[in-house]
C-alpha cells in the first residue's frame, strides 16, 4: 500500500496537505469527509490551555513535526506478543486476531470461521466496499471533525482501519483481539476502528496499543486512534483498551461508544505505556434502560504522563452508569483524570456514580482528579468520589509485623488495589495484565 | 407549554414583588458627584484625584487598568453571560454624598431611610461591634464601638485606612489578591472605592462580630469595594457582609476584592450572605492568607445576583494552619450561581474542609467550582471536599467541577458529591404525618441547610430561614 514520506515539516498544516491527498481514494462520500477533516484541521487552532481538558497535557505533543510517517520499522516484541495472540487463537481462547501494523498491513486471523456465522472483521477498506451502507452509516458518526483538531486529524490521516460487524441477535463467545502496531522514531499513525453490535448480539474486543518510539534521544512516535462503537438495541458489548506503548510514544485516543435501549456496555481502559497519553473514553447512553460500566487502571512510572478524560452522556431515560477509574503512581509519574458525567433535561429517573482512586507510591508523583457532574433535570440519583494519597501506613506496619518484608508489603496491597478491576477484564488478558501490574512494582 | 410559561412567569413576578417590597426601592438621587459611564484612564485618574489618594496608588491603579485591558474575559464559567458585560455601559464611580457620617443622625435622609428599610440600624444596636454601611462607591456611615476602639481594634473604609493607616494597607495591599490575578480583579484595583478595612492588633480577641452592608442604587452602577483584613498574631475576629440593590432591567456589576490575612495563631472568620437583585453581576475575588497555626473560615452564602462566580480561597502558608470554607447556594429562576471554594496547602501539616450546599430551583443553574492543590514540600496535609445538590423542579440544573491537584503522596485527599432531588420518601413520611407537601419541601430543604444556617448569627439564620422559604413558595408545580 501507500508508503507516505514526508519531507520534515515544522508546519503541520502543510505537513497535513501533503499527505492527505494520497489517502483520498475510495468512494465520493468518503474522499469527501477526509477532505473536510483536512479543511477543519487546517482551520481549526490548538485547543487551548486555558480550557480544562487541555490544563495538564500540551497539546503540542500530539502535532506531528518529524519526518516519516508510517513506513518505519517496529518494535522488537511486536512478534512475540503477536505469536502469544496466534496461541491463543489456535488454543480457542480468541475468536479472531487482527494484527495491525501501523494501518499499513492489516491481517486478518479467523475472520473465515466468523463470516460462516455472517460476522464481519475486515479492513475498512474492504468493508467500505462489501459492507458500503453499513459503513457509511456509521463511520464518522461519533468520532468526526466536530469532536476537534485531533479527530479531525486522524479522519483526514487514517490509513486503513479495522471493521467489526456483529448481525442482530448473534454472540461471539471469545474475545476479538486487535494488535495495534505503531512504527517507531519520527513515525506517526493513524489507527481507527469500527464496531458495529446488531440487536441482541454480544461482542468482547480487546484493541492492544504497542510499539512505538523507544528512544526519546532519537524521536518520539506519534499515534492518533480514533474509535467508534455502536451498541443497537438490547446488544451486550465489552471494550478493553490496552495501552502498552514503548516510552518514547506519544498516544493519543478518542473513543466513543453509542448504546440504544436495554443495551449494556462495558468499557476497560487500561493503560501502562506510552510517554505522553491523552486518552478520552465515552459512552452515550442513547436508549432506554441502557447502563454502561468503566473500569479504568493505569499504572505510571517514571516520568510518563497521563491524561486521561471519560465521558457518561445520560441520553435517555432510566439509564445507569458507573465509573471505576483506578490510578496507581510511582516515581515522577503525573495523572490527571477528568470525567463528566452529564444529564440531559429529558432523561429522567437516571443513575449515576464516578469513582476515582489514586494510590501514589512515593513523593515526586502528582495526581490531579476533576470528577464533574452536569445535571439537568431534578429526577437523578448521582454521586461522585476522588481519594488521593499514599499507601496506609497501617496497613503497611501491620504486614510487617507479621514478617512480610516491606517491599512485598507494598506489592501485596498495590495488588488489592487493582483487583477488583483485573476481575472484569476476560481470563487470558488477565494474566499479562497482572504482570504489567507485577513488573512495575519492581524495585520499589 | 404556553401555560407553563405564563405560570413560570406568575412565579417570577411574585419572587420579584416580595424582593421588591423588601429591598428593590430605589432613591431618586441628587449625586454629590457621577461621572461619566465607560472605563478608560481618566476616569481612574478622576477618582484617585478626588480621594486624594498618595502617588502609589493611583500609580496602581493606572497600572491595573492596563492588566485589565489587556486580560481577556474568563473562558469558562457563564461564558454566556460574562460576554453580555457592557464595561463601556457602566457607572464607575458614584459618589452620593460629600462627607461620610459617624452619627446616624448626620446620614441624609434617604440614604438613612435606605439602611433603615433593610434592618441595619437596628442589628447595630443589638448585637454588632461596628458597622459600615456603603452606598454606591462610597461608604456614607461608619461607626464602632468605644471599648473596641480603646482597644486598638481599627475598623474603618477602605479609603479612610488608606489615609489614616497607610503604613499597613500599602504592606499588604494587593499582596493576596494582585492585579495580574483575573481581569475582574484588575478592575477592581483600577477602580476601587470603599470597602472595610480591618485591623486587630496581638492577642486580642474581638468577640462581637463587625459588620459591613453594601447597597447599590442608581443602574448601571458598578461597585468594586475593596476589602483588607489583617488579624494580628494570637487574635480572633469574625466580619459579616450583606449586600442588596434594586431590581432594573439592565444589569449593574459587582466586582469586590476582598484580602484576608491570619497572621500566626490567629482566627478570621468571614461571614458573606450575597442577596443582591436579580439583575446584578456578582464577579467577586475573595482570598485569604493563613499563616502557621492560624485558622481561616468563609462561610458563603449565595441567594441573590443573576450570575455569580466567587470561589472564595485560602492559601495556607504556614505550618499548622486551617481552612474551613462553607459554601451554600441557592439558584432559581433565571439565577447561576457559579460559587466554590479553594485552597491551596502550600505548607505542611496543613489541614481543610470544604462543604458545599447547592438548590437549584426551577430553571436555576447552580454550579460548583473548586480547586485544591497541595504542593510538593507540603507533606501531612488533610483535605476533605463534600458537595451536595438538590434538584427541585424539571429544568433545575447542578455542576459539579472540583478540581484537585496533587503533587505529593504524603497527604490524604477524599472528594465526595452527590446530586439528588427531594426524596420521595421523606415527602411521603412527612405528608402522611399531617404536614402539606410545601411545608414538607420547605422542613427537607431547611434540613439540608441546616450545616450552614447553624453557623450563622441568629439573626442572619432566621433571615437565611426566611428568604428560603420564599424561594420555595409555590414550589410545587
Amino acid at each position: 500500500m501507500n508508503h507516505l514520506t514526508a519531507t520534515s515539516a515544522t508546519d503541520s498544516a502543510y505537513l497535513i496537505d501533503e499527505l492527505a491527498p494520497a489517502l483520498e481514494r475510495g468512494p465520493q462520500w468518503l474522499r469527501e469527509k477526509r477532505q473536510g477533516s483536512r479543511q477543519v484541521f487546517n482551520s481549526l487552532p490548538l485547543p487551548h490551555r486555558g480550557l480544562h481538558l487541555w490544563r495538564y497535557t500540551d497539546p503540542e505533543k500530539f502535532l506531528i513535526r518529524h519526518g516519516r510517517v508510517i513506513d518505519t520499522p517496529f518494535a522488537d516484541d511486536y512478534d512475540a506478543v503477536k505469536k502469544i495472540a496466534l496461541s491463543h487463537l489456535k488454543q480457542g481462547h480468541l475468536s479472531g486476531l487482527v494484527a495491525d501494523l501501523g494501518g499499513r498491513e492489516i491481517k486478518i486471523h479467523g475472520d473465515e470461521e466468523l463470516a460462516e456465522r455472517g460476522i464481519v472483521v475486515s479492513t475498512l477498506s474492504e468493508a467500505v466496499d462489501r459492507h458500503q451502507e453499513l459503513v457509511e452509516k456509521h463511520l464518522y458518526q461519533l468520532v468526526n471533525s466536530r469532536t476537534g483538531k485531533f479527530e479531525a486529524m486522524n479522519g483526514a490521516l487514517f490509513n486503513d482501519g479495522i471493521f467489526i460487524y456483529v448481525p442482530d441477535n448473534v454472540t461471539v463467545e471469545k474475545p476479538l483481539h486487535l494488535l495495534r502496531e505503531s512504527g517507531r522514531e519520527n513515525s506517526a499513525h493513524f489507527p481507527r476502528l469500527l464496531v458495529v453490535a446488531g440487536k441482541n448480539a454480544e461482542l468482547t474486543v480487546i484493541d492492544e496499543y504497542g510499539g512505538g518510539s523507544a528512544d526519546i534521544d532519537r524521536g518520539v512516535s506519534n499515534t492518533n486512534s480514533a474509535v467508534e462503537i455502536f451498541g443497537l438495541e438490547e446488544s451486550r458489548v465489552r471494550y478493553v483498551s490496552l495501552q502498552r506503548q514503548m516510552a518514547a510514544a506519544h498516544s493519543y485516543l478518542m473513543h466513543r461508544a453509542r448504546i440504544e435501549r436495554g443495551a449494556t456496555m462495558l468499557t476497560i481502559p487500561l493503560a501502562f505505556g506510552a510517554l505522553t497519553s491523552k486518552h478520552n473514553f465515552g459512552v452515550i447512553l442513547n436508549g432506554d434502560g441502557a447502563e454502561s460500566k468503566m473500569y479504568g487502571l493505569l499504572f505510571g512510572s517514571e516520568d510518563q504522563h497521563f491524561d486521561n478524560h471519560t465521558l457518561h452522556y445520560h441520553a435517555a431515560s432510566r439509564t445507569v452508569s458507573n465509573i471505576d477509574f483506578k490510578v496507581v503512581l510511582r516515581d515522577r509519574a503525573l495523572s490527571a483524570y477528568t470525567g463528566l458525567i452529564r444529564i440531559d433535561r429529558e432523561s429522567k429517573t437516571c443513575e449515576a456514580y464516578q469513582g476515582n482512586r489514586n494510590l501514589l507510591l512515593n513523593k515526586g508523583t502528582r495526581a490531579e482528579t476533576i470528577p464533574e457532574l452536569e445535571i439537568l433535570n431534578e429526577d437523578v440519583k448521582c454521586s461522585h468520589g476522588a481519594t488521593i494519597g499514599p499507601i496506609d501506613p497501617l496497613s503497611v506496619f501491620y504486614l510487617t509485623s507479621r514478617g512480610i518484608d516491606r517491599d512485598d508489603a507494598v506489592r501485596m496491597i498495590v495488588s488489592g488495589f487493582v483487583a477488583s478491576t483485573l476481575k472484569q477484564i476476560p481470563e487470558d488478558l488477565q494474566e499479562r495484565i497482572s504482570n504489567f501490574v507485577a513488573k512495575r512494582l519492581e524495585n520499589i | 407549554m404556553a401555560d407553563s410559561a405564563k405560570q413560570k412567569h406568575e412565579k417570577l413576578a411574585s419572587l420579584n414583588a416580595d424582593y421588591a417590597a423588601k429591598y428593590g426601592f430605589h432613591d431618586p438621587v441628587d449625586y454629590f458627584h457621577k461621572g461619566a459611564k465607560g472605563i478608560n484612564h481618566e476616569v481612574v485618574e478622576m477618582i484617585s484625584r478626588m480621594k486624594k489618594e498618595p502617588k502609589w496608588m493611583s500609580e496602581r491603579r493606572h497600572e491595573a487598568l492596563d492588566i485589565f485591558f489587556s486580560k481577556p474575559i474568563p473562558l469558562w464559567g457563564n461564558t454566556q453571560l460574562l460576554n453580555e458585560i457592557d464595561f463601556a455601559n457602566i457607572y464607575y464611580f458614584m459618589k452620593p454624598v460629600e462627607e461620610q457620617s459617624t452619627d446616624w443622625a448626620d446620614v441624609p435622609e434617604y440614604i438613612k431611610k435606605t439602611f433603615d428599610r433593610l434592618g441595619i440600624p437596628e442589628a447595630e444596636k443589638r448585637f454588632l461591634g461596628g458597622l459600615s454601611a456603603q452606598y454606591e462607591s462610597e461608604v456614607v456611615y461608619h461607626s464602632m464601638r468605644e471599648d473596641l476602639k480603646k482597644q486598638g481594634v481599627i475598623f474603618l473604609d477602605m479609603d479612610s485606612g488608606l489615609r489614616e493607616q497607610e503604613e499597613i494597607v500599602s504592606k499588604y495591599f494587593g499582596t493576596v489578591v494582585p492585579s495580574t490575578d483575573n481581569k475582574f480583579a484588575a478592575l477592581n484595583t483600577a477602580v476601587w472605592s470603599g470597602g472595610s478595612f480591618i485591623y486587630v492588633p496581638p492577642g486580642l480577641d474581638v468577640k462581637v462580630p463587625l459588620q459591613a452592608y453594601f447597597r447599590i442604587n442608581a443602574e448601571n452602577m458598578g461597585q468594586f469595594e475593596r476589602t483588607l483584613i489583617i488579624a494580628d498574631k494570637g487574635s480572633r475576629v469574625h466580619y459579616i457582609e450583606g449586600c442588596t440593590a434594586p431590581i432594573y432591567s439592565t444589569n449593574s456589576l459587582h466586582s469586590a476584592v476582598v484580602e484576608v490575612i491570619a497572621l500566626e495563631d490567629a482566627y478570621i472568620r468571614y461571614t458573606t450572605i450575597q442577596n443582591w437583585a436579580r439583575n446584578i453581576f456578582n464577579l467577586v475575588t475573595k482570598r485569604a492568607s493563613a499563616y502557621r497555626n492560624a485558622t481561616v473560615e468563609w462561610v458563603d452564602g449565595n441567594i441573590g445576583s443573576r450570575l455569580s462566580m466567587k470561589y472564595p480561597c485560602i492559601q495556607l502558608l504556614g505550618e499548622g494552619a486551617k481552612a474551613e470554607i462553607l459554601s451554600v447556594a441557592f439558584a432559581g429562576i433565571d439565577q447561576h450561581q457559579d460559587a466554590g471554594a479553594k485552597v491551596i496547602h502550600a505548607a505542611s501539616s496543613t489541614s481543610s474542609r470544604i462543604t458545599s450546599k447547592s438548590i437549584s430551583k426551577d430553571n436555576g443553574r447552580a454550579s460548583y467550582r473548586g480547586l485544591v492543590k497541595i504542593y510538593k514540600n507540603a507533606v501531612n496535609c488533610k483535605v476533605s471536599v463534600e458537595c451536595d445538590a438538590l434538584l427541585i423542579g424539571e429544568e433545575a440544573r447542578s455542576d459539579t467541577y472540583p478540581t484537585m491537584e496533587i503533587d505529593n503522596d504524603q497527604v490524604k485527599v477524599e472528594h465526595e458529591a452527590r446530586v439528588s432531588k427531594v426524596a420521595e420518601e421523606q415527602l411521603f413520611y412527612l405528608t402522611s404525618r399531617g404536614l402539606s407537601e410545601d411545608e414538607a419541601r420547605l422542613l427537607i430543604v431547611n434540613g439540608f441547610m441546616e450545616p450552614f444556617t447553624k453557623e450563622l448569627p441568629m439573626e442572619y439564620a432566621v433571615e437565611l430561614n426566611r428568604l428560603i422559604e420564599l424561594e420555595m413558595e409555590g414550589s410545587i408545580g
